[in-house]
């Protein structure tokens, strides 16, 4: 923090003799105390943040130190947002405070993000401390903080912030660090880890690029939903990964955590990169060239070179910059003859729409031996009304068709919270839930369904359906096929955040290779849920062992495209045979012929 | 569909047991040839007077080891059939002991479960031989209505299985949702009888009543459809109506597009023929109910706004307190793109960005600034 502030001054100085300007970027506080790093919402609101989420209670103060270049009297703006704008107080408020002194005006209450106004205060000494305060404990949020010698407010929008930061912080166009591998996997949750633990025991230079401290996604111990699905060929490397059948949400998670990292640490031709976000990607000629990765804490960047990539990011990230195709949403029920009619429009519909399955946030509480007192939450009620929950499992789900899964993720994920503390807040009015206290809700967006990139097969339901048995069958499935709806939609009644499942009894089904490499992107694979499939398609596959079998199948896959220096697509093409054979062989270690 | 659910636990919480006869006594006697009132439990709406008799069918239900038993239509005057039923007497076993659970069940003329009457002196018993109460009824009536339930997908065995111990200290000792909800779903210590009642409800049977209804379905049939308050009834009935069908019930489906359930809502939306997007009239109803109905089918009317008249560009100006931040993005390109900004729009829009009750007025100002 201190050497980036140093330098970040130094250089303002050079281009400003009239004024003397310092702009914090919140996650690189020295220490976040209480805070939480939140980079999940980067592509909307341009940046990771800081956000106190302290389950009702305050948590504890963020604090770094910052070097002035010149004492003087200093303008001080903080990038937030009022979470819940309404009539009542701004759920997430904070103060700052600079050096000894705590600056009177509460933060936390401006609707959209965007600078708030914290006023001027004298900086005596060139080395201050500054330190955000939270006052609620109900996720309020700073992305930076900007001193300057003169009143001009930073730019609001999203275009105008990303030029006024690339001068501010004199960023080159390129990240100075470059990294070259045989494949770069984008993404670590099921699917990207074991797309590079088959890729590095086939003896490949592999980087996993990760945005969080943990491995796993949707199955870590920050998100903490349990793998369902069969290992397939590749039981071996999945058992490094997967949980044990624990209810969605449990601490149990935990001990599968350590596990899966642990395991994954162990390939020494595995770079983990850690806390690194990827932000660009780069094709030429349609064949990605690089992706570039930002730390999420300290801004580091990285440009990660290689001949293949995979893109295991959920949404589909690298293949969206890369002008990879996509679909979002459902298709029509005649686009592939996916009807159910038992279930008619919730299952698909006759005329496509953009709804999705939603996003979960897991939470629970626990009794305790105390007297638990939960603040009063009058800006969540609107959401959560009367019902009343202690606990939430994979019901506790939401999706509108006027929100996007990916462009609309932080306002999911605030709904939720809203869904949480509010229900919560009603069970508490029990008596018997007087010593209930919460013991952990995610912040982390659990999502189910966006982006789709399009292979050269898309998976559909018939073919779940039918167990159509094709020539390039990598991936091998037995669960149900299970599309969830919203219950609002049967009733309005119904709590919007609370869904329904429908499924679909199948025979054992299979996924071609050619759903997992792009169509039209030519050295891009594709694991995880944005693997080439219809929304009805995805409803068996996208949980986590089936995801984890197209990461190991695709990091097979990449070490054969090397050993031939040929495309994706050519490994289908000309090396079927002996594609098919590699997985075959990997499932067991092979005994060395001295001990046969 | 479980839409009257929450409906009707509301209703008995609050309005008593009057509406559905004595609570612990023994209901009336199944009607023999025919049904002049409405079963004691009931989905559907009955008029007054109404009068139903019994047609017999080539449709049958397997039950264990009692064989086929006989499921009727019920038709009205004009000989239609308006629901089917069965007399059943199954047997029901827990623990080895098995006993005969007797009920009239009921079906709509779509396959799904209508409601139930139980038999004089036949009343259900739990596993420790007490009786259902009327509270126990009420609960299993639930239960059928659930066309989704956990007990759908679920053998018996499964369900009384023990969860297994976790392995780590703290973590409560269950198998996740599902304990729970098989808990909150069926009638306590009768497991058993709502396993065996909702497979029979949701047997093979529906698929074979909605085929002998699909076979012979006519336009009266249809008709009567929509005009049902029945959400599965009018999607079926909206399905099948062509456009001009569509224009010669307009007035019936803005009804049903104002007061029915969002996911009739959607289908309606997104299935309205050309015919009403080009006429100002007819678009008209639908717009009229904009700030009354759920955010889901705003956003379906929202993706039409080109294809709205000026006179709608000008009354959503009024409604813009009804919009979700998404759909006021929508509403303000629409004014840019097409060019109807009148002098009356701008004002409304100033007063709706002026206010301080308005969470998501910067928008407008915003886009006020930029449009100026």
């Amino acid at each position: 923090m201190k050497s980036l502030l140093v330098g970040l001054c130094l250089g303002l100085f050079s281009c400003s003799i009239f004024s003397q300007d310092i702009l914090i970027e919140a996650e690189s506080f020295d220490n976040p105390g209480g805070w939480v790093i939140d980079p999940q919402f980067v592509e909307q609101m341009g940046s990771p943040y800081l956000m106190a989420h302290g389950m009702g209670e305050p948590a504890k103060n963020a604090t770094t130190i910052v070097n002035f270049p010149k004492t003087g009297d200093y303008h001080i703006w903080v990038r937030t947002m009022n979470w819940v704008p309404g009539q009542w107080e701004a759920p997430g408020r904070f103060q700052l405070k600079v050096g000894d002194s705590t600056i009177e005006t509460v933060l936390g209450q401006r609707s959209g993000w965007g600078w708030e106004y914290v006023g001027s205060t004298k900086i005596e000494m060139t080395e201050e401390q500054v330190e955000l305060i939270d006052l609620t404990g109900f996720n309020g949020r700073c992305d930076a903080i900007y001193f300057s010698t003169r009143m001009e407010e930073p730019p609001t929008s999203q275009k105008k912030l990303v030029e006024w930061r690339t001068k501010l912080a004199q960023e080159p166009n390129a990240p100075e660090k470059g990294e070259d591998y045989d494949l770069v996997v984008v993404g670590g949750g099921i699917a990207g880890c074991a797309a590079a633990i088959a890729a590095a025991e086939q003896g490949l230079k592999v980087a996993l690029i990760h945005d969080r401290p943990l491995l796993g996604g949707n199955a870590s111990s920050e998100i903490r939903v349990h793998t369902l699905g069969i290992y397939g060929h590749f039981e071996r490397i999945l058992k490094k990964l997967d949980t044990e059948h624990y209810p969605n949400g449990s601490a149990e998670s935990k001990l599968d955590q350590e596990k899966r990292d642990n395991n994954v640490k162990s390939y020494t031709n595995i770079d983990l990169h850690l806390n690194y976000r990827a932000y660009d990607a780069v094709a030429k000629n349609n064949i990605v060239q690089y992706v570039d990765a930002r730390h999420t804490g300290t801004g580091e960047r990285k440009r990660f070179t290689a001949p293949y990539f995979v893109d295991s990011t959920g949404d589909g990230w690298i293949g969206f910059w890369t002008g990879a195709e996509f679909s979002y949403g459902r298709e029509s029920v005649d686009t592939y003859g996916e009807d159910w009619e038992e279930w008619g429009e919730l299952w698909s519909p006759k005329e496509a729409d953009n709804a999705v399955m939603g996003s979960s946030v897991l939470w629970g509480s626990k009794l305790t031996e105390m007297k638990q007192i939960f603040p009063d939450v009058p800006w969540a009620m609107p959401v959560a009304k009367a019902y009343e929950e202690v606990n939430g499992e994979w019901q506790w789900e939401f999706s509108r068709n006027d929100l996007n899964q990916i462009d609309d993720a932080e306002e999911i994920r605030d709904h939720m919270l809203r869904a949480i503390y509010g229900s919560f807040s009603n069970a508490k009015k029990h008596p018997d839930n007087n010593n209930r206290k919460l013991e952990w809700v995610s912040y982390l967006v659990g999502k189910r369904e966006s982006r789709r990139l399009v292979g050269d097969h898309i998976f559909t339901f018939n073919d779940a359906k039918t167990g159509n048995k094709f020539p390039d069958a990598v991936v091998i499935e037995t669960r149900e096929v299970d599309v969830h709806y919203q219950t609002v939609l049967e009733d309005e009644n119904n709590p919007d955040f609370i869904s329904e499942a429908l499924f679909y009894k199948t025979p054992e089904y299979y996924i071609p290779y050619r759903s997992l490499y792009s169509k039209n992107v030519d050295n891009l694979f594709m694991a995880g849920r944005n693997f080439s499939t219809s929304h009805i398609g995805l409803g068996g596959p996208r949980v986590m062992r089936t995801t984890g079998q197209m990461g190991a199948a695709v990091g097979l896959a990449a070490s054969l495209c090397k050993k031939y220096d040929v495309n994706p697509r050519e490994i289908y093409t000309g090396y079927l045979d002996e594609y098919l054979k590699v997985i075959k062989e990997q499932k067991y270690i092979e005994i060395p012929d001295s001990k046969q | 569909m479980k839409s009257q659910i929450s409906t009707l636990v509301f209703f008995v919480a609050t309005m008593g047991f009057a509406q559905f006869g004595a609570p612990s006594g023994i209901s009336r006697v199944p009607h023999q040839n025919g049904l002049v009132e409405a079963p004691e439990f009931y989905i559907l709406e009955w008029k007054f007077g109404t009068q139903l008799k019994e047609k017999a069918t080539d449709l049958t239900i397997i039950v264990d080891s009692l064989g086929n038993q006989k499921v009727n239509a019920l038709a009205g005057p004009d000989d239609h059939e308006v629901l089917y039923t069965s007399d059943i007497s199954t047997p029901v076993c827990a623990d080895g002991e098995c006993k005969l659970m007797h009920i009239r069940f009921y079906w709509t003329i779509l396959g799904q479960y209508a409601g139930f009457d139980r038999y004089p002196n036949l009343p259900l018993t739990k596993n420790d031989h007490d009786e259902f109460q009327y509270m126990d009824y009420l609960k299993l009536h639930q239960l059928l209505m659930d066309d989704n339930s956990i007990l759908k997908r679920r053998k018996m065995e499964e369900l009384v299985k023990k969860p297994k111990q976790p392995k780590m200290e703290g973590v409560d000792a269950v198998a996740g949702a599902t304990i729970k909800e098989i808990k909150e779903s069926v009638v306590s210590g009768a497991l058993y009888s709502c396993y065996t009642a909702w497979h029979i409800v949701h047997g093979s049977i529906k698929e074979e009543i909605l085929q002998r209804t699909s076979a012979s379905i006519d336009a009266d049939v249809i008709l009567n459809m929509l005009n049902s308050r029945h959400a599965d009834y009018q999607l079926f009935a909206l399905k099948r109506l062509d456009e001009k069908q569509y224009e010669e019930n307009y007035a019936r489906i803005a009804d049903i597009f104002k007061s029915g359930i969002p996911l009739v809502r959607t289908f309606i939306i997104k299935n309205l023929p050309d015919s009403f997007w080009n006429s100002e009239k007819l678009q008209g109803f639908f717009w009229n109910s904009f700030s009354e109905i759920d955010i889901n089918s705003r956003s379906l009317l929202l993706n039409n706004i080109n294809r709205a008249s000026p006179k709608v560009s000008q009354g959503l100006s009024l409604q813009l307190q009804s919009m979700t931040k998404n759909q006021l993005k929508i509403y303000l390109k629409h004014l840019e793109d097409s060019n109807r900004m009148s002098s009356s729009i701008k004002e409304n829009l100033l007063a709706f960005a002026n206010s301080r009750s308005e969470t998501i007025a910067y928008l407008v100002s915003d886009f006020l600034e930029d449009y100026q």
